[in-house]
């Protein structure tokens, strides 16, 4: 404006923004402007189909208006967003060549490509757009119901709209924000569109079929053209079935209270449950579509109808699912989850006063343990607290724990356990009842179950854990990929009971009785030589999880133990052969209850103090008994480090049975040598291939050795550590070579055992060949073939050199153990023992997930992509989340939402399956054809039936309509002829459908019209523009509720300037009306609050509209609406009439210019409207007071006489709105009546021809207005 | 530990048949000697050396170098866990040590917890005069098993610093390989507390 400082004319153009209501313009205008939203170019039709299939983005920003916030969110279909982009660029480079498109909202409005969108906001679903702003208020507190506030914000948004250029329709969300009640407008360059809605209550009975429909759109159109031209229509009626005759959801959950009964096996702990509880499919929705018809070729109204569902064109299906269908295994693990992270069961058992109690004890304790000669430890644990009642509560406790006498002191935890004894715990479920209990130990440890018992009950690992063929490989995949267990092992088996004992028998207390029941079922098979069942044998594999590590660990210590037992058996009783098996061992009978059972009294008896039963002793008297050596060796071994004598040369040749094959030979040599050899030479393996001794001509023997020492991951660990903490110094390496050399010396020992005489050079050959250097040197003419150690070998104090000269001949029998395995396995058990349920809980997740992912494996649909993708995508996660260094169980909840994911999908293809089956196909070829509709369903929101009605799967849904239908009026399907309906002839079905009988299809739940065409509006000059009405109805079966909603869009004016004599002529185009019925709500919901507003009807007439800040205000003519509305209790409605003057001429120009009085604004309007003569100009003032608002008006001329002007100032804190003039037009404007009224009266006018024009609006049973005039 | 800037910590493996120079290889890397009298590795030996990878940043290298005998084989696959990266050596004039590659390869697959560790295959002792592995049976059998390649000497320098700044590189650039495991082999001081640690002692190195 400074260029304008020399110019004459004296004019302030203001900017300011004084008023809050400006600034609440100010800042919707930044944000437009801020979301590039302006001056978007027209873009070209959506493609079909792909409000669906593309995705939809939200952009939002918050505002405030006065103390109200309100979120602004702009909400765009991705691929127009892409397209924008382009186009603005285009834009800019050959600038507004384009004013001719076809702006983008009607380009939306009218294509039929992308009505009934399967998923998309409802605002998409009701007006076809694919980019929107919502303003609606942040808060529940602050909805607008009040009609005033919604026309203050319509005007806002209108006044933002124009001032900015954005042409992207805005609406505000009025009423519940549930009710999803919007009024918008949009603005174009030269027309303006209102998108407007309404619910009804009632129905009239005129909207509920098509011709209904028909006149209300035309006679809203306006009868000023002629011919109308056709009407477009798409429409969509949806059924639901609820009800599924043909199949019940079978799955009920698990009972496991039954079991522990004798015929129930024990395979319910093996089994992890799956599935779902209710069915999760609940609903099928079918949308029977006739897109684009002629108003001219169908016919719909009261008593006939064309629109048949088994005649519509398309068919599509959706599936409502159950919101929480209750799947088992995802119950299982979400409760092994927070057992996981049940501090209580942490901290239960261990309280401070117990541990200065225990501390005492322990001192005590540690007294006897002195005294006492026998080296057992027994650790006690929490586990006791259930068992408790049998013990006696006076015996000393310290008596039972008089077998702590291994170094390692006992964890606090352990005695602490017994302190906590006196204060029992209890839950009703807990302790876990004998029967069951016992069930559940035969289950750990198949092998301890009594002969007699054994049935066919036992399921072998392959029935628990079997996958079909075409998996196999994904299983054996998933094996390597976890850090778990093998499936057929303890730790799986272990992980599956503790997880269902958990949810079903008392939760973490459960778990701990039965844990230490496992650990005193393990100590017992160490101290009495049996392998752990389940438990491969060999050194830990790091591949699996450290608690399976560790049972491998504690198998490797029982193996060395049974070795050790059996060499000094064969020793005892050279032919004694002994019963591997720990049957009837430790258990009774399974029939016996554990309380009572002699087996469990053995546990307890063993507890006090003698660890043997009365069976147990009965079985030590045995001769073959393997017991006997057990205790035997086990109460020798802690001082005998000489596990083998000299007599078992032979067994244990016989023993190492890969290199057997020479042990003939091996022992016919020893009978020699034996009679010849000063230093016999002892533990020989077998002759190493002709090498001869250096110094003597014996054959060279591989010793027989130590197996080096077994690690699990964690030992290994620790020992990394040590040596990597020795350093890089020449000393480090020199003492990490020396702490290494254990093994190398021991294998020296037994080396100079096998081969007396023998030097380092020999040993060299069999042990580290490449450094036996040899040489063909030619001596005395003859080639020899000369040896010597390698430089490094010959260096003089090299370790080996020096280990050399400190072994001694001692074979491996007699040699230290490299591997303490008495030791071991103290630290294992002490390991297991004390772990708290929650900390056992997480080391058995990994095993657990693994289990989990194969039960999930096994109930997989191998027809469902999107599954497979799944169930590798779980697999990916959890092969790191259990590679993961530090495991925690945090890390495996998102796992584990996958896995119930999972589980759902499964279980919602289950359930379609059994309702969708092949039986009733007709035809059976098209079995393929329902399965891919069956996996379409499950995977996309909306399924096209193909081939409609008369394809296979449509032929199903529609029996499956007729069953629901023929239960639901109680018609037995006998009584009925024989459903004739082949798919391939619907015609023909059709006719010779038996004429009385249960119509196949139920009423329609939804109704979705949407009328179209293209005229132009108001006046047959003005430029044909789109009208559009959509209308939905939700029908509701019981009561007759339903919710209507209509949505109008009418339209602005362009403004034109057409030389009349005095003025400027507007055209003004309608566009339409639409009513719709959401069909968001529920049944309940509506009846409550039955909410209702009217129809009503708007629609300009000549408007006017030109100057950016006007707008907002209204201006009708009316039209009529029949419609319309019924009525909510309190307020009738009656919508109506008129067309307005309007004829010809009427025009109207407004311009508004804003003038700032002290605060506040006004805006003002003025008309000029004239034909025939007379003009009026109405100015409108409205002054809005900082509480509230104006909205302005207009005026229109009436065609024949004279016309007031009316200017209304509304007083301080009310809002008007104003109208006038001429055809007795309203504005739809209302608020309080009073003012309305006020407004109105004085701007009385002459009516041509108008009767009575009234917009009610009734708003929640709040007062309503009702205007008349 | 001064491990302020230190990017990362690897785990680094020497392996191959005994003899070939594995201990010699990492001298010369390391400390940048050559001892002819090097003493044959009982079990494993550690040395531990940063080098600057990607601009400015360190890596701290923990090389863990093995015994090739074979009855260390028993022990020696333990520390295979964990490692980002292998050099598998062989000695260019001993056809028997190539030869024996393919059961070395086994072995790590076996053992090694790490599947896209990457490989390094190095040529050891090409300063001898007689050669019994020419340099495209070494390409072959690194191609075959996709794997980096070098031949070296630890003896005359040749390749050696090469060899182990190339390896670092390829691990630095795999992805997901070296990132999550920060900790490396700082949790040392775990082990001196002296306790038992039940619980807490099993992290990956």
């Amino acid at each position: 404006m400074a260029a304008d400082d020399d110019t004459d004319v004296f004019e302030i153009t203001d900017f300011t923004t004084a008023s809050d209501w400006e600034r609440f313009i100010a800042r919707l205008e930044e944000i437009l402007h801020e979301w590039r939203l302006v001056n978007l170019p027209a873009l070209p039709p959506v493609a079909k189909g792909e409000f669906t299939s593309e995705t939809w983005e939200e952009r939002t920003d918050e505002l405030q208006f006065v103390d109200v916030k309100f979120d602004l969110a702009y909400h765009y279909l991705k691929s127009a967003e892409g397209t924008v982009a382009e186009k603005t660029q285009e834009q800019d480079e050959q600038d507004e060549t384009k004013k001719d498109a076809t702006p983008t909202v009607f380009e939306d409005m009218m294509s039929m490509d992308n009505d009934f969108p399967s998923r998309a906001h409802c605002l998409c679903r009701w007006y076809g757009l694919r980019n929107f702003i919502v303003l609606a208020p942040k808060s529940n507190a602050d909805i607008i119901d009040i009609e005033s506030r919604a026309k203050l914000l319509l005007s806002s948004i209108t006044i933002a709209l124009g001032n900015t250029g954005c042409s992207v329709p805005m609406f505000v969300q009025i009423q519940q924000k549930w009710r999803r009640l919007y009024t918008g407008t949009c603005v174009l360059p030269s027309a303006t569109i209102s998108f407007d809605m309404a619910h009804l209550k009632r129905l009239p009975q005129q909207c509920t079929h098509l011709a209904g429909l028909l006149d209300v759109f035309k006679s809203e159109l306006g009868h000023a053209i002629n011919p109308m031209p056709a009407v477009a229509v798409s429409v969509r009626f949806t059924y639901i079935l609820q009800e599924w005759i043909h199949s019940s959801w079978p799955q009920t959950p698990p009972d496991f209270s039954i079991m522990g009964d004798e015929e129930v096996g024990c395979t319910g702990f093996g089994t992890l449950p799956f599935g779902a509880c209710e069915d999760p499919v609940s609903e099928l929705h079918l949308s029977c579509t006739w897109p684009c018809l002629s108003e001219n070729i169908i016919v719909e109204n009261q008593v006939y109808t064309d629109l048949d569902p088994l005649q519509a064109p398309q068919w599509s299906v959706r599936i409502a699912m159950t919101e929480d269908s209750q799947c088992l295994l995802n119950d299982y693990l979400s409760e092994f989850m927070s057992l996981c992270s049940n501090k209580k069961a942490m901290s239960e058992l261990y309280t401070p006063e117990d541990e200065s109690m225990a501390k005492t004890k322990l001192k005590k304790l540690k007294k006897r343990i002195k005294n006492k000669g026998r080296k057992w430890k027994y650790v006690y644990s929490y586990g006791k607290v259930i068992l408790s009642q049998h013990f006696d509560p006076s015996a000393d406790i310290s008596q039972a724990l008089t077998r702590l006498t291994e170094p390692t002191v006992p964890t606090l935890s352990s005695v602490m356990s017994q302190a906590s004894n006196k204060a029992k715990v209890k839950t009703h479920e807990c302790p876990i009842p004998g029967p069951l209990f016992n069930e559940m130990i035969f289950f750990l440890f198949p092998d301890a179950r009594p002969k007699e018992n054994d049935g066919s009950e036992i399921q072998s690992p392959e029935d628990l854990f079997g996958v079909p063929i075409s998996r196999a490989e994904l299983k054996q995949e998933l094996a390597k990929q976890l850090k778990s267990a093998p499936l057929d092992c303890l730790t799986v088996r272990l992980a599956t009971c503790v997880c269902i004992i958990n949810k079903n028998h008392g939760g973490w207390k459960a778990v701990a009785q039965l844990w230490q029941e496992v650990i005193l079922e393990l100590r017992y098979r160490l101290e009495n030589n049996f392998l752990i069942s389940g438990i491969e044998c060999g050194p830990p594999n790091m591949g699996s999880c450290i608690l399976h590590q560790k049972l491998q660990m504690l198998n490797c210590c029982i193996e060395k133990r049974r070795k050790r037992a059996l060499q000094s058996m064969e020793r005892a009783a050279p032919d004694g052969s002994f019963d591997s098996s720990p049957r009837r061992m430790r258990h009774g009978s399974g029939d016996e209850t554990l309380h009572d059972s002699p087996s469990h009294s053995a546990v307890v008896a063993s507890e006090k103090c003698p660890r043997f039963s009365p069976l147990m002793k009965r079985n030590l008297m045995r001769p073959d008994s393997r017991t006997s050596l057990g205790i035997e060796s086990c109460s020798g071994s802690d001082e005998e480090f000489f596990d083998c004598d000299e007599s078992q040369k032979e067994s244990e040749i016989d023993m190492e049975t890969s290199e057997s094959q020479s042990s003939t030979s091996v022992s016919q040599e020893l009978g020699e040598k034996e009679a010849v050899a000063a230093t016999e030479p002892e533990g020989r393996l077998r002759p190493f291939g002709n090498v001869k001794l250096k110094n003597s001509n014996e054959i060279l023997y591989i010793p027989i050795t130590q197996e080096p020492a077994p690690m699990t991951e964690d030992m290994l660990e620790e020992h990394a550590e040590v040596l990597a903490k020795l350093g890089t110094s020449a000393e480090g390496s020199q003492l990490r070579a020396r702490m290494q050399s254990a093994c190398l010396l021991s294998d020296m020992e037994s080396f100079k055992a096998a081969n007396p005489g023998c030097v380092l050079e020999d040993f060299v050959k069999w042990y580290s060949p490449r450094d036996w250097i040899e040489e063909e040197v030619e001596e005395n003419g003859v080639t020899v073939v000369k040896g010597q150690l390698s430089q490094r070998m010959q260096i003089p104090g090299n370790m080996w050199s020096e280990v050399w000269q400190n072994a001694r001949s001692v074979p491996a029998s007699r040699q230290k153990r490299l591997f303490d395995d008495t030791k071991e396995a103290e630290k294992v058990l002490h390991f297991l023992s004390s772990l708290k349920p929650p900390q056992l809980a997480e080391h058995l997740l990994p095993v657990l997930i693994h289990a989990a992912i194969i039960r999930i494996i096994q109930e997989e649909d191998e027809e469902l992509p999107k599954l497979k993708q799944l169930i590798n995508q779980i697999v990916v996660k959890s092969a790191k989340v259990t590679r993961a260094s530090n495991q925690t169980s945090r890390k495996y909840e998102d796992l584990i939402q996958l896995i119930s994911l999972a589980e759902t999908v499964i279980a919602r293809a289950k359930s379609l399956k059994t309702k969708f089956t092949k039986d009733l196909l007709d035809q059976k070829e098209a079995e393929e054809e329902l399965t891919h509709f069956v996996s379409s369903l499950l995977q996309q929101p909306e399924v096209a039936v193909r081939g409609g009605p008369c394809g296979p799967a449509g032929s199903v849904i529609h029996k499956l309509f007729v069953a629901a239908q023929k239960a639901s009026h109680l018609v037995l399907e006998d009584d009925l002829p024989e459903e004739p309906t082949t798919p391939s002839h619907c015609a023909d079905s059709e006719a010779s459908k038996p004429p009385s009988t249960v119509p196949d299809f139920p009423e329609a739940s939804a109704r979705e019209y949407i009328l179209r065409t293209i005229i132009p509006r108001p006046a047959p000059y003005s430029r044909p523009l789109p009208q559009r009405i959509s209308k939905f109805f939700l029908f509701f079966s019981d009561d007759l509720y339903f919710l209507s909603d209509v949505s109008i869009a009418a339209t602005t004016t362009s403004t034109t300037t057409s030389a009349t004599t005095t003025s400027i002529t507007t055209s003004a185009t309608t566009t339409t009306s639409a009513t719709t019925t959401t069909s968001t709500t529920t049944t309940s919901a509506t009846t409550t609050t039955s909410t209702t507003t009217t129809s009503a009807t708007t629609t300009t007439s000549a408007t006017t509209t030109t100057s950016t800040t006007t707008t907002s205000a209204t201006t009708t003519t009316s039209t009529t609406t029949t419609s319309a509305t019924t009525t909510t209790s309190t307020t009738t409605t009656s919508a109506t009439t008129t067309t307005s003057a309007t004829t010809t001429t009427s025009t109207t120009t407004t311009s508004a210019t804003t003038t700032t009085s002290t605060t506040t604004t006004s805006a003002t309007t003025t008309t000029s409207a004239t034909t025939t003569t007379s003009t009026t100009t109405t100015s409108a003032t409205t002054t809005t007071s900082a509480t509230t608002t104006t909205s302005t008006t207009t005026t229109s001329a009436t065609t024949t006489t004279s016309t007031t002007t009316t200017s209304t100032t509304t007083s301080a804190n009310t809002t008007s709105a104003t109208t006038t003039t001429s055809a007795a037009t309203t504005t739809s404007t209302t608020t309080t009546s009073t003012t309305t009224s006020a407004t109105t009266t004085s701007a009385t006018t002459t009516s041509t021809t108008t009767t009575s024009a009234t917009t009610t609006s009734s708003i929640d049973s709040l007062a309503a207005t009702q205007l008349q005039l | 530990m001064d491990d302020q800037d230190i990017l990362t910590t690897l785990k680094i493996l020497i392996i191959g048949e005994s003899g070939v120079g594995k201990s010699s290889l990492l001298l010369r890397f390391t400390d940048d000697t050559f001892d002819p009298e090097q003493a044959s590795t009982i079990g494993v030996d550690f040395k531990v050396k940063t080098i600057t990878v990607e601009g400015n940043n360190k890596a701290k290298l923990a090389i863990w170098d093995t015994a090739g005998q074979e009855r260390f084989r028993t022990l020696t696959p333990s520390y295979y866990r964990g490692a980002q990266g292998v050099i598998l050596v062989y000695d260019v004039s001993s056809k028997q040590s190539f030869n024996k590659l393919d059961a070395w390869l086994n072995e790590l697959e076996t053992f090694a917890t790490k599947h896209d560790l990457v490989k390094m295959l190095v040529g050891n002792k090409i300063d001898k005069e007689r050669r019994e592995v020419s340099k495209e049976e070494g390409l072959k059998f690194a191609r075959k098993h996709r794997m980096l390649f070098i031949e070296a000497s630890a003896k005359t320098k040749e390749g050696v610093q090469y060899a182990f700044e190339e390896l670092v590189e390829k691990i630095i650039q795999t992805p997901g390989l070296w990132e999550t495991d920060k900790q490396g082999l700082k949790l040392s001081e775990n082990a001196s507390d002296g306790s038992y640690s039940a619980c807490g002692g099993y992290c990956v190195i």
